[in-house]
C-alpha cells in the first residue's frame, strides 16, 4: 500500500494507518477523509479487523492507531498503549423485526447468550427457536457484551454462529425470524442498507444516544484510539482532529454515538 | 525425462563449441533450480510450520489438543477435535454431492456429448474453477443461506450451506481429470462392447466407467483435497460456531475456518496452535496425494 501511495506522486505524502474495531469504522473512515481535506499530502488508511487485531497492530507497530471498542484486558496492560478515548456507544440488542419480544432485562440476555433459555415462548414470545447470532473473539463489542451482560459466571453458548462484523450481524438478523444478535446503537437504525432490525429496551430502558448520556442504559462503554506511546506528528493532529468539536459533534454524533464531552471520563 | 544431459549428447566428437555446452548446460541448470523451488518450497513452509507448532505438545499437550472437546480462545482451551469434526463433514457432504455431478459431466463429455456441445459445456466447467472463493462464498450467504435457512427453520449457517457451495467449487477439478481418465480407455473396449450387443448406457456403466475407476477415485481423492483446504467460503458459510455437529443447518467451524478468524489477534499459546492446527491441514494433504501416489501406481 505505501508502495503505491508512494507513486502516487505528488511530493511527499504522508501516511498514518488505522486498524482495528469494525464499531468504530464509519467514524474512522469519515474523519479520515475529512482530515486529508485539510491535509494536504495526508493521507489515513483505515481497516477494520477487530479491536484485539487493533491492539495487536499498535503494539507491533503495523499500525499507528489501534482502534478499539473495549478496554484493555489485564495481559494487555503491559503494552504501554496510550488510551485516548474518543466517543462512548451503547451496545443494543436486535432481534427481527417480526418477533413480538421487545423487553428483556439483563438477566434474560444472560439466560438466552449461555444457552439455557433456547425458545422464545419462554420470553412471551412466539414458539420459535432462538438462533443466537455472536461476534468472533477479536470483536471488542463481544468482549464488553460479556463483561456487563454475562460477568464471571455465565460462558457464551458455543452454538452460536460468529460473525465478523457488525454489519453481518445485523444483515443476518434483519433477516433470520428467530435470531438475536447485539450491535454498536450506530449500526441500528438503516444507515447504510435497507434492512431493519428492531432493538429491544434492556431493564426497561430503551438504547439511545441519551440514555447513554445518562448512564441509564446497562450496555454501554467507551470507544477508543491507541497509540504506541505518547501520539506525535501527523497521528496526533489526527487524534486531535477527531476530538475536535467539528467531528464530535458532526461524525460521532451523525454516527449515533455519544461524545466524549458529553459524558465526561470514566 | 530420459535424464541425460544435453551436453552428453556429443560426447567426444565436439560437435559444438565450447561455449554452447556451457550455455547448455547453464540451462539445465537453470530448469533444475526451477523445479527445485517448489520442492524446497514444501519442505521450508513444513519446517517452519512445524517448528512454530512444536510447543503444543508442551503448552497444551498432544491428547488435550488432538482430542479436546472445547475451542475457547479466551478461556485458554485450546481442543480441536470439533474442528476437526467440522472439517470432515463439510467436505464428506461436498464430495457426496459433488462427486456424482462431476462425474456425470465427465461422462456427458467423453461418451454422449456431440463435438458442438463440448465446446460449450467444456468451458463452463472450466470457468467454475476460475471464479474466486469469495465469489462462491458471497453467492452462497445471500442467495443459498435464506433458502437452507427455511428449509431448517435456522439461521443457514452450517455444513449442509457450506458443502453445497463447496460442491459446485470442486467440479471443475473432479470432471477434467475423470474426463481424462474415461478418454484414456482404448476405443477398441466400447467397440467390443458394441459388438457383444450392449446399448450405449449399458457400456457406459458396465464397460468404460468401471475400466476408469481408478482414475475416477484418484480425481475424487484430489477433489477432496481441495475441499479439506477450502477456506474463503467455507468460512463465510459455516457459521463459525466451534461446536460439535447437531444438525446440517446448525453452525459449525473447520479448521481452515477457524485459523482465519483467530490469525489477526492470536498470541502466545493460542497462536501455537493455529500453527497445530495448518501443520495437521499439511498432513492431511500430505496423505491425499500419498493415497493419489499409490492409486497411480497400482493402476500402473
Amino acid at each position: 500500500m505505501s508502495l503505491l501511495a508512494g507513486c502516487g506522486g505528488v511530493g511527499t505524502r504522508e501516511q498514518i494507518i488505522v486498524n482495528g474495531s469494525t464499531t468504530i469504522l464509519p467514524i474512522a473512515e469519515l474523519a479520515a477523509k475529512g482530515f486529508e481535506e485539510r491535509h494536504e499530502g495526508a493521507s489515513v488508511l483505515v481497516s477494520g479487523m477487530g479491536s484485539s487485531a487493533g491492539i495487536e497492530a499498535v503494539s507491533a507497530g503495523t499500525a499507528h492507531i489501534g482502534t478499539s471498542s473495549r478496554d484493555l484486558k489485564p495481559e494487555e496492560e503491559s503494552l504501554r498503549l496510550t488510551d485516548v478515548p474518543i466517543a462512548f456507544d451503547g451496545i443494543a440488542v436486535i432481534v427481527n423485526p417480526a418477533n413480538p419480544v421487545d423487553a428483556l432485562t439483563v438477566a434474560q440476555l444472560r439466560d438466552i447468550f449461555s444457552g439455557r433459555v433456547t425458545n422464545w415462548r419462554e420470553l412471551g414470545g412466539e414458539d420459535r427457536g432462538i438462533d443466537l447470532v455472536n461476534r468472533d473473539e477479536a470483536s471488542g463489542t463481544r468482549e464488553a457484551f460479556k463483561k456487563i451482560v454475562m460477568g464471571e459466571e455465565a460462558a457464551f453458548d458455543r452454538s452460536a454462529v460468529v460473525l465478523p462484523g457488525t454489519g453481518q450481524v445485523r444483515d443476518v438478523v434483519s433477516r433470520s425470524p428467530g435470531a438475536i444478535g447485539y450491535i454498536s446503537l450506530g449500526f441500528v437504525p438503516p444507515r447504510f442498507t435497507n434492512t431493519t432490525v428492531k432493538a429491544v429496551t434492556v431493564d426497561g430502558v430503551v438504547p439511545s444516544e441519551e440514555s447513554v448520556t445518562s448512564r441509564e442504559y446497562p450496555i454501554a462503554r467507551a470507544l477508543h484510539f491507541f497509540t504506541n506511546g505518547e501520539p506525535n506528528g501527523l497521528t496526533k493532529a489526527f487524534i486531535d482532529y477527531v476530538l475536535s468539536d467539528e467531528v464530535q459533534q458532526g461524525v460521532v454524533v451523525d454516527a449515533g454515538f455519544v461524545p466524549v464531552t458529553e459524558r465526561g471520563g470514566e | 525425462m530420459n535424464g541425460s544431459r544435453p551436453t552428453g549428447v556429443a560426447g567426444g566428437l565436439r560437435l559444438v563449441s565450447r561455449q554452447t555446452q556451457v550455455k547448455e548446460w547453464l540451462l539445465a541448470a537453470l530448469f533444475f533450480v526451477c523445479a527445485f523451488v517448489a520442492v524446497l518450497a514444501v519442505a521450508l513452509i513444513f519446517a517452519f510450520v512445524g517448528w512454530k507448532a512444536l510447543p503444543i505438545s508442551s503448552e497444551v499437550g498432544l491428547g488435550g489438543f488432538l482430542a479436546g472437546t472445547e475451542w475457547t480462545s479466551s478461556e485458554g482451551k485450546f481442543g480441536i477435535l470439533p474442528l476437526i469434526q467440522g472439517s470432515f463433514i463439510v467436505t464428506l457432504l461436498a464430495l457426496a454431492i459433488g462427486t456424482p455431478l462431476a462425474v456425470g459431466t465427465a461422462v456427458f463429455l467423453s461418451e454422449v456429448s456431440t463435438p458442438k456441445l463440448r465446446r460449450i459445456v467444456r468451458p463452463a466447467v472450466e470457468l467454475l474453477a476460475g471464479i474466486p472463493s469469495v465469489v462462491y462464498g458471497f453467492f452462497g450467504v445471500v442467495m443459498l443461506r435464506p433458502i437452507v435457512g427455511s428449509l431448517t427453520g435456522s439461521v443457514g449457517f452450517g455444513p449442509l450451506t457450506a458443502s453445497v457451495i463447496l460442491a459446485i467449487m470442486i467440479v471443475p477439478t473432479i470432471a477434467a481429470l475423470s474426463e481424462d481418465a474415461l478418454g484414456s480407455i482404448p476405443l477398441g473396449i466400447r467397440e467390443a462392447s458394441y459388438a457383444m450387443g450392449a446399448t450405449q448406457w449399458q457400456t457406459i456403466y458396465k464397460v468404460v466407467v468401471p475400466a476408469a475407476k481408478i482414475g475416477i477415485v484418484d480425481a475424487t481423492i484430489l477433489g477432496m483435497g481441495r475441499a479439506v483446504g477450502e477456506t474463503m467460503a467455507v468460512l463465510m458459510l459455516v457459521g463459525g460456531a466451534p461446536q460439535f455437529f447437531n444438525g446440517i443447518g446448525e453452525p459449525m467451524s473447520t479448521l481452515t475456518a477457524q485459523i482465519v478468524m483467530d490469525m489477526s489477534y492470536s498470541t502466545g499459546t493460542h497462536r501455537t496452535a493455529l500453527f497445530g492446527m495448518a501443520a495437521i491441514l499439511f498432513l492431511i494433504s500430505m496423505l491425499l496425494v500419498l493415497a493419489v501416489r499409490l492409486l497411480s501406481t497400482l493402476r500402473d
